[in-house]
């Protein structure tokens, strides 16, 4: 497991407190796709997801729920635990590389999704780290806005206008790759 | 479409999972949000039923990966030593400056200091009250000697007098006067004159010491723990020139004595031998004066004149004995006021190394935060 350290998360409005497996059971699988689209690696995505659960787990009492949800506090731990394993690892170059996907060479996929999912991916690989980071949390991670802002220490009509750009800029990026 | 459209246009995509909208720009990125949400990567059945197991579990650790005890201590025990080297340094910093401060001014605490220095003889006075115990003494260290009377020269003979004025309750006057004579005598001093009254009316005393100027300054700091320091003043008097000059006049005498007794050997008449002899008789007399006024001056140089007057302390005098309301609360007042002085130091050095600790730690954790985000630069 990679050691990484947690950081207190300033987190929005607030969540009638549950049981940690419930937050589990609801944020995994988009904590773990998260994760997964920012490093690029499935190994390395197993490993940091574990941990940053169980870091979220070990420091369950600090959090606040009149500071904000719990998944923006749980997406908080996981970036900051796959931001250390891209800078130990030094990823940046396979962070920029096309992501594997299993689902990829599926022989049931039609011709034409294959092609276009190929497409996205091939443009997503021309987006900065910051704006892949930001495509991550939206679409893998499944955030709102609001969450979005509090996990990146932003305000939420930042996120809207940065999200804005660089929907736009995957598009003409995807147009390009046609 | 402005920004907002399609931010809604986008989420109610993600919310229904299919694209709703008859724009096509919308569409197509409402097409390009589900694709990146379908596109997402899952986790392996196997890992998730294992990190499921884990989480049902509480993470449990295994038992190498235990960190020893002392761990978590490192990082405290860092501080408070970093917090300590810092307190010491300011400490020797501060004593320093205050050692440097009492060179100068004879260490008279709390009081007005006052030097002058004369011509003929030179001559010092420091005077302060309502003090506290410590009482300095300006003459003994050859660099405070050198400053305040004659700069390069060492062997000044100077007469020094101190007094103290010591604050006490009338039942332990008796006391305390007996310390002072115990202290006179343990600093190889003795006591030339003494009056000590313990009368409800006239309660006092006066002590007229004479301490070796070697132990003066350790005397002096043990009378003046005997009681509250009420007022304290030195005085210095440079006798040096008094002294070369009879030590010169004396050695001129001896000369010219040994030259008599040659001549009175030599002598050829009585006439002549008579004359010698009167002479020898008016030189030895000038030698046994000036040795006596050696003598004296040695005396008053190398004892120096303390005078202490104890006196009873306000409310105690006219015989009311102590322990009163009154005193009780002036008492808690005086222990009030010492306590919040000491907490003006202790915060006067913990605030600003609290600001500095506060500062690195944020300074710290942007570093940390701004390293991190290099991850996606």
């Amino acid at each position: 497991m990679n050691e990484a350290v947690v950081e207190t998360v300033a987190l929005p409005a607030a969540e009638p407190s549950e049981g940690f497996a419930e937050l589990y059971e609801r944020t995994f699988p988009r904590v773990y796709a998260y994760v997964a689209s920012l490093l690029r690696d499935r190994s390395a995505a197993e490993d940091v997801t574990a941990q940053a659960f169980e870091r979220a787990y070990r420091k369950r009492r600090s959090y606040r729920a009149a500071r904000g949800s719990m998944d923006a506090w749980v997406f908080g731990i996981a970036r900051n635990a796959a931001l250390d394993e891209l800078r130990k690892r030094k990823r940046r170059a396979k962070l920029e590389s096309d992501p594997e996907d299993e689902r990829a060479t599926a022989p049931e996929d039609q011709a034409d999704m294959a092609i276009r999912r190929e497409t996205v991916r091939a443009a997503l690989a021309s987006l900065s780290g910051q704006e892949r980071d930001l495509i991550a949390l939206k679409f893998a991670g499944g955030l709102s806005n609001g969450e979005i802002a509090r996990v990146l220490r932003v305000s939420e009509s930042n996120v809207g206008t940065r999200l804005h750009r660089t929907i736009t800029k995957l598009r003409e990026a995807c147009h390009d790759g046609n | 479409m402005t920004e907002t459209d399609v931010l809604t246009a986008i989420d109610d995509a993600l919310d229904t999972g299919t694209p709703t909208e008859a724009d096509p720009v919308a569409r197509e990125l409402q097409e390009l949000a589900l694709m990146l949400r379908a596109d997402s990567p899952e986790p392996a059945d196997a890992y998730s039923e294992w990190l499921g197991k884990r989480v049902a579990q509480g993470f449990p650790k295994p038992f190498s990966a235990k960190p020893p005890w002392w761990r978590p201590l490192i990082q405290p025990a860092a501080a408070v030593g970093m917090v300590g080297v810092a307190v010491l340094l300011v400490a020797a910093l501060a004593g320093g400056l205050s050692g440097s401060r009492s060179d100068d001014g004879g260490g008279a605490s709390g009081g007005s200091v006052a030097e002058s220095a004369g011509g003929g003889g030179g001559a010092e006075s420091v005077a302060g009250s309502g003090g506290a115990a410590a009482v300095a003494e300006p003459g003994l260290p050859a660099k405070a000697r050198s400053r305040g009377f004659a700069p390069g020269r060492a062997d000044r003979r100077i007469e020094r007098t101190f007094a103290l004025e010591l604050a006490m309750p009338v039942e332990q006057m008796q006391r305390i006067a007996d310390q002072v004579t115990a202290v006179t005598n343990r600093h190889g001093g003795f006591v030339l004159s003494s009056s000590v009254s313990t009368g409800e009316d006239s309660a006092g005393g006066d002590f007229n010491l004479r301490i070796p100027v070697t132990e003066v300054r350790p005397a002096l700091r043990d009378l003046a723990a005997l009681a509250d320091v009420r007022s304290q003043s030195q005085t210095g008097r440079d006798v040096t020139p008094a002294y070369v000059t009879a030590r010169d006049r004396l050695q001129a005498a001896r000369a010219e004595r040994k030259s008599l007794l040659r001549r009175l050997e030599t002598a050829t008449t009585d006439t002549q031998a008579e004359a010698i002899r009167r002479r020898l008789d008016i030189v030895a007399g000038q030698i046994n004066a000036l040795r006596a006024r050696l003598h004296g001056l040695r005396l008053r140089t190398d004892y120096a004149v303390v005078t202490v007057s104890l006196q009873a302390k306000d409310g105690d005098e006219g015989g009311a004995g102590g322990g009163s309301f009154d005193d009780a609360i002036h008492d808690a007042g005086d222990i009030l006021v010492g306590i919040a002085g000491v907490l003006v130091r202790v915060l006067a050095v913990a605030l600003p190394l609290g600001l500095i600790a506060l500062l690195g730690w944020l300074a710290g954790r942007a570093l940390q935060r701004r390293r991190r985000e290099s991850a996606l630069i």
